[in-house]
């Protein structure tokens, strides 16, 4: 008998098992084919075609892939995104370190949630609602940070309104706002590490650094894999801030590439171009996410 | 007992659903929904609302006015109308957009469309019409930029502002009077606020009233053809001209926000927007005082030309078109059009109410007519009107931030646009 059809009508205490490890995951399945697979696959097939919409589509091979890759104005924002992606997740990964680092040594399980809170309140923050608010800290004449660096003599600066130092604020935004999220992964992975490693070292006479190096950063190797992967997504992905700050500028500075899929798809409805994009930035994340899996994941055992 | 509670549980869980369920059903039978971008207009949108009420006695059927937020309403707009379902039953878009590009328009009947063709302004004739057919009902008139000067400011620095500058040897004279620099030459109240930020497409607009007056177009009298046009010498000559109102002769500064903000909080004398914008002002800023008047003149005048034809546009899937056609000419008369606009203190369409006591007593009057007195200028109303723009405006901003200069800059995008054309 074949086995789907055992697994319809179970004949063993095994089919029974199998049948129910299928049923608990069938939800988990059903929801990420409909919500991820389906449309990716909708974008692969969309890619080449010429769709318009309301109207007929037209097969037209792959003359979009062409099109988009011969396009300066598509590798400008994917300048842009790699730009910000430099600025943000090792500065990002850098800071969550330190501070869960921090945060790790203090005694008290109540300071340390509080000011773990402090750190993932930004991250719980609607990012538009952050968005703007950082708009108006960096605004050149009337903004915050222009005023405080006008108390210790500091010219105003024109931050996002400045081609040379746009993609460095929303840097910042996103860094502010990723922080909480790193910090809380690593403080987790910190805490389930055993006290008798760093106890050990102290006794064979290794330092903070030589603990820190040897000890610490290879425990976390999994965590550390694993945030800089997310933040590889999240930093590649990025639109919310970008479009609420600065949509794009000045001068389409810091347009980044899903910014641009936007445009394409639903501003100019070209949504044969902007399947490209999207297909662009699956296959790039997924190259890059395997890549970084193979080379720097190493198998930690406590 | 406890069965008969759970009776009673069913009971109320099988009413609430059907309740749940035909409620929606039921309202969407009665109400025509109507979506609009349009948030800076809130009142002159709430009349549509108002005015259903009446119709609603005769008709049975009331309308919803739904505001969708300006920033990416192409998006929801397509997503609506290609979904069909939840989709408006009339809408405002631009013609040639959502019945050139898209087949998502009915066609206006022969005898409301007879209606408005004589009773509006020559120049919106085209406004709502694609490939000579009317669609839509042009909701705007003046919608072209006209010059907003702040008196306060005009006097300050010595200027007259009912006798506004009338050329743009004369215009840049008078933005560098109203300019004025702190000790680190950086200024503190511009001459003219300009459009820099934002969508490419709206610099465009902003930029055009220059680039006309500069002897230029954006594309070819047939609107197929960008390299020659986009990047002409007048071009060149015009954006050069634009570039240097920051870079050269420093009346206008890319620290400054929008330009509305800027003349707003008296930090700019002098902005150029659309009739609607005086309304806006009243309501936001009253105590700005300001006069309008028409824009300067260049090698020619720049005329009173528009890139968004806004205009009521039927949805051709709708099951309630005919009814929206009925609700359109209920409203299809000069009272109403002057009552609507009137709320929100824009400008009335018909021609008949242009002389009236409400539209004489307008700032804008005079300079309405004056730009309407200039030339036609060139429109682009091409159904990849908005792309075209945006690959045209990125250029525009690139020689504000000093990117590049103008004549590469629009080279380039002179290509780009052929390319999208030929596409």
């Amino acid at each position: 008998m074949r086995p789907w059809i055992r697994l319809i009508f179970p004949h063993s205490y095994m089919d029974r098992q199998r049948r129910a490890g299928l049923l608990f995951v069938l939800p988990a399945v059903l929801f990420f084919s409909c919500v991820f697979l389906v449309p990716l696959l909708q974008s692969v097939v969309g890619s080449f075609y010429r769709t318009r919409p309301g109207g007929a589509s037209e097969f037209v091979g792959v003359r979009l892939y062409e099109k988009v890759l011969a396009d300066s104005t598509f590798w400008t924002s994917v300048s842009n995104t790699v730009s910000l992606l430099l600025m943000s997740v090792p500065t990002t990964v850098i800071l969550a370190l330190a501070v869960a680092l921090g945060l790790n040594r203090i005694g008290s399980l109540k300071w340390r949630n509080v000011w773990a809170a402090m750190y993932f309140l930004p991250f719980s923050a609607s990012l538009v609602a952050a968005a703007l608010i950082w708009q108006w800290i960096y605004d050149p004449v009337y903004g915050f940070l222009n005023f405080l660096l006008a108390l210790i003599g500091v010219p105003p600066q024109k931050w996002m309104q400045s081609l040379n130092q746009v993609r460095p604020s929303i840097a910042v935004v996103n860094v502010w706002v990723r922080l909480g999220f790193d910090t809380m992964i690593f403080l987790a992975a910190l805490q389930s590490i055993p006290g008798e490693y760093w106890e050990a070292a102290s006794i064979d006479g290794a330092g903070a650094w030589q603990r820190l190096r040897h000890i610490t950063l290879p425990l976390l190797n999994p965590q550390i894999i694993m945030v800089c992967i997310l933040e590889l997504i999240f930093n590649f992905k990025i639109f919310d801030q970008v479009y609420a700050t600065t949509q794009g500028g000045p001068a389409s500075a810091s347009q980044t590439v899903i910014m641009l899929l936007y445009d394409t798809a639903f501003k100019y409805f070209r949504m044969g171009d902007a399947s490209v994009m999207a297909v662009f930035v699956f296959f790039t994340l997924l190259v890059v996410t395997l890549l970084q899996w193979r080379i720097f994941r190493k198998p930690v055992e406590y | 007992m406890r069965r008969g509670s759970a009776g009673v549980l069913v009971i109320l869980a099988l009413v609430v659903t059907a309740l749940v369920l035909a409620g929606p059903a039921a309202a969407q039978q009665k109400k025509l929904v109507y979506w609009t971008h349009w948030e800076q207009n809130p009142d002159f949108n709430k009349w549509y609302e108002t005015k259903g009420k009446e119709f609603a006695k005769k008709t049975g059927y009331e309308v919803e006015v739904v505001t969708i937020p300006y920033q990416g309403y192409e998006a929801k707009y397509l997503a609506a109308l290609m979904g069909k379902s939840g989709a408006p039953d009339f809408f405002n878009g631009m013609a040639h957009q959502w019945c050139g590009q898209y087949d998502f328009c009915d066609k206006m009947p022969d005898d409301l469309a007879k209606l408005w063709d004589e009773n509006i302004p020559k120049y919106m004739l085209e406004m709502g019409r694609w490939k000579g057919a009317r669609y839509g009902v042009p909701i705007e008139h003046g919608n072209f930029q006209m010059m907003y000067m702040n008196v306060d400011l005009f006097k300050k620095a010595g200027l007259n502002p009912d006798r506004p500058p009338k050329t743009y040897d004369e215009w840049l004279a008078a933005m560098k009077k109203l300019t004025i620099v702190d000790a680190k030459g950086e200024p503190t109240q511009v001459g003219f606020a300009l459009r820099h930020k934002g969508a490419p497409v709206g610099i465009t607009d902003k930029f055009l009233p220059f680039a006309h007056a500069f002897g230029a177009r954006m594309l070819s009298p047939g609107l197929d053809k960008a390299t020659g046009f986009a990047n002409s010498p007048e071009m060149v000559e015009a954006l050069t001209f634009f570039g240097n109102l920051v870079l050269k002769d420093k009346v206008a500064n890319l620290a400054l926000g929008n330009p509305e903000d800027a003349f707003d909080q008296k930090r700019a004398g002098v902005i150029y927007r659309e009739s609607w914008f005086f309304g806006w002002v009243k309501k936001n800023a009253p105590e700005i005082t300001f006069k309008i008047a028409a824009l300067p003149c260049g090698k020619t005048c720049p005329g009173a030309g528009q890139l968004f034809p806004w205009a009521n546009l039927v949805y051709k899937n709708s099951p309630n078109k005919q009814m929206v056609w009925e609700f359109i000419r209920f409203i299809s008369n000069a009272k109403d059009d002057l009552e609507q606009h009137q709320l929100q203190g824009i400008l009335p369409v018909w021609t008949v109410n242009q002389e009236t006591q409400y539209v004489k007593s307008r700032p804008d009057y005079q300079a309405v007519k004056d730009m309407l007195a200039q030339p036609v200028p060139p429109t682009y109303f091409h159904p990849k009107s908005n792309e075209l723009a945006t690959i045209f405006g990125e250029a525009v901003v690139g020689v504000l931030y000093g990117k590049g200069q103008p004549k590469p800059l629009l080279d380039e995008a002179a290509a780009k646009m052929d390319q999208t054309l030929k596409d």
